[in-house]
């Protein structure tokens, strides 16, 4: 089993915060590996280094080979990772098959000098359009494709950035909270299609959760972070029965 | 007084069009990519600029006459005297002095747009990028007022004559440059109007909404700003050619912070991000202009010290709370749908 991603001692500092502090974790290709851990712990903050909106002070970012810390996020998209973010961040003002549309790859009808004469790019984009609609079904969102992304609920956001993210072509996937705000029940839902992903298109996922009960039912590996540093690691079982992992987490 | 009523419409028309290039290249960066242009009045002043210098060298060049002094006070009544003496005598010259002034107009304010962009790149609010247009578009204006040789300092260059001046009757040859004026702009309305209904429209937005979740998603933000501020810029440019050629005269007083305003009134009154509303929006407040002026000279013809010219900043102020307040989107809100592939879906459920 090849590690698609692998983190050695990486560190990120804001002014005197250290708030990565030398984490060192690997995702096995095909794998979903959770990373939890209390507020403030430096998970987002790490996901923003491995994604290139932040630069790394120090420490080594590996995908597929590839050193992620010299690559700028529009560079390490175009390698097949792929992220979502805390807040929903959709392109609100839009509709939701435009939101999908927007990560399509290569798309003709994106250069200025042929977007407006229409046929040089229209056979492109229904196709894409087909494809967009197909997984429109698969986040159970295709009836609302005309609808603007502000009128969604939370739980159809979250949805439409997963169907989004897909749409890209990832290989490796970093949610960030996919089910932050969204009903139990959806929640679960949510963790069914990362599981039905997994199986059918072969990704691997990072996920941030903080709801360790549906998490823990899906993942493989976890990681917990605690004060910008790896403090445990292991399988669901293992880290829920870790006291060091219940003392800081629910401060038992 | 009495008002010529075919004349004010001519006038009219020919202010609508280039308001309206001004409003839609304003609403490409503002509206639909996000970019607060708030140095439109000097990518305007470029495009006048560059006609003052072809006017007054290019055209020479032309007819091949040496180069006269336009703005020394012995040679200016002898160099005014020979560019319109060659405009009336030389319709084909005349149009393709004309023709070349706009191509290297747009391209200059397209190259000035695009560097601008770029200079801007370490700047992370795109507003601050506004605040650097609005003052670096007095700084050039005052630049150019002081450097001279290019549209002769303070005093400007008159005696700038449109390309359908050879014809004897003055009426027909205004009616026909307000309708090359009207088609140029019909032109630019179709070809935003096809550019915000593309991929390339869609990914705009998408810059507009969030750029840094643009970026995420794999496109080059700063690249696509660049070339978003290289189209407007040109067409801005584009504009500014046939508004000096409109007034017949170049001055840098013109194309002072005031101009940039009225283009952003038309486009927040209009619509944001519809090019059909931002046309509204260029359609009102050229009537307006036109109207305030036309009672500001009727006032002080009957003797009134009032002046009426500066009612209509207030009526603008007016109505851009009015708007700000009851109406965000403007008059004629955007399209949500940008492509086919909308009615792809809708007809495959």
């Amino acid at each position: 089993m090849s590690d698609l991603l692998a983190l050695h001692d990486v560190r990120k500092c804001f002014e005197r915060l250290q708030a990565v502090d030398g984490v060192s974790l690997t995702v096995p290709s095909g794998k979903i590996v959770g990373l939890i851990g209390p507020n403030g712990s430096g998970k987002s903050t790490l996901f923003n280094v491995i994604s290139g909106n932040l630069r790394a002070d120090a420490g080594r970012i590996e995908f597929d080979g590839h050193d992620l810390t010299v690559r700028s996020p529009d560079q390490i998209f175009h390698l097949g990772l792929v992220r979502s973010y805390q807040d929903p961040s959709l392109f609100f003002r839009m509709t939701v098959l435009d939101n999908m549309l927007v990560p399509a790859r290569s798309q003709r009808g994106e250069n200025p000098a042929l977007a407006p004469v229409h046929r040089t790019w229209r056979k492109q984009e229904k196709e894409l359009a087909a494809i967009a609609g197909d997984l429109l079904d698969q986040v159970q969102l295709r009836k609302r494709y005309a609808a603007l992304a502000a009128d969604l609920s939370g739980g159809q956001m979250k949805l439409l950035e997963l169907g989004r993210s897909l749409n890209g072509a990832p290989r490796l996937l970093l949610l960030d909270e996919p089910t932050a705000g969204v009903a139990p029940r959806l929640a679960h839902d949510i963790f069914h299609q990362i599981e039905g992903l997994r199986q059918t298109l072969g990704l691997t996922f990072l996920i941030i959760e903080h709801r360790l009960e549906v998490l823990f039912e899906f993942v493989d590996d976890v990681y917990v972070m605690h004060a910008g540093r790896v403090v445990a690691h292991g399988t669901a079982a293992e880290i829920a029965a870790n006291a060091q992992v219940r003392e800081i987490y629910f401060g038992e | 007084m009495s008002i010529d009523f075919g004349a004010t419409a001519i006038a009219l028309l020919t202010f609508f069009g280039i308001s309206a290039i001004m409003a839609l290249s304003l609403n490409l960066e503002y509206g639909v990519a996000g970019i607060p242009n708030f140095g439109k009045a000097m990518f305007v002043s470029i495009g006048a600029y560059t006609l003052g210098v072809t006017y007054t060298r290019l055209l020479l060049w032309l007819v091949t006459q040496p180069f006269i002094d336009p703005c020394d006070a012995t040679t200016l009544p002898q160099a005014l005297e020979l560019r319109i003496a060659i405009i009336k005598s030389l319709p084909m010259t005349a149009f393709l002095n004309f023709g070349l002034t706009l191509l290297i107009a747009a391209g200059i304010g397209g190259v000035v747009g695009y560097l601008v962009s770029y200079s801007a790149l370490r700047v992370k609010e795109e507003w601050y990028l506004g605040l650097v247009l609005l003052v670096g578009s007095e700084v050039v204006r005052i630049l150019a007022r002081g450097y001279t040789p290019l549209v002769c300092g303070v005093n400007g260059i008159s005696g700038i004559a449109h390309p359908f001046s050879w014809i004897e009757n003055r009426t027909v040859a205004t009616a026909c440059f307000a309708g090359l004026v009207v088609l140029m702009a019909l032109g630019v309305y179709f070809y935003c109007e096809r550019l915000v209904r593309s991929p390339y429209g869609r990914l705009l937005k998408a810059m507009r909404e969030n750029d840094r979740v643009t970026l995420g998603l794999g496109k080059r933000v700063p690249r696509i700003r660049a070339q978003v501020m290289f189209i407007g810029s040109a067409l801005a440019a584009i504009a500014g050619v046939l508004f000096a050629v409109n007034i017949g005269f170049v001055s840098t007083n013109d194309y002072v912070v005031g101009l940039t305003l009225d283009v952003w009134v038309m486009v927040v009154l209009g619509g944001v991000g519809n090019n059909r509303g931002v046309l509204l929006g260029a359609l009102i407040v050229t009537v307006l202009n036109r109207i305030t002026s036309i009672m500001s000279i009727w006032l002080n013809g009957l003797g009134s010290p009032f002046e009426f010219n500066y009612v209509r900043y207030i009526l603008f102020a007016l109505i851009l709370l009015w708007g700000l307040r009851y109406r965000r989107q403007g008059l004629l809100p955007e399209h949500s749908q940008t492509t086919v592939a909308h009615d792809e879906l809708s007809l495959r459920p």
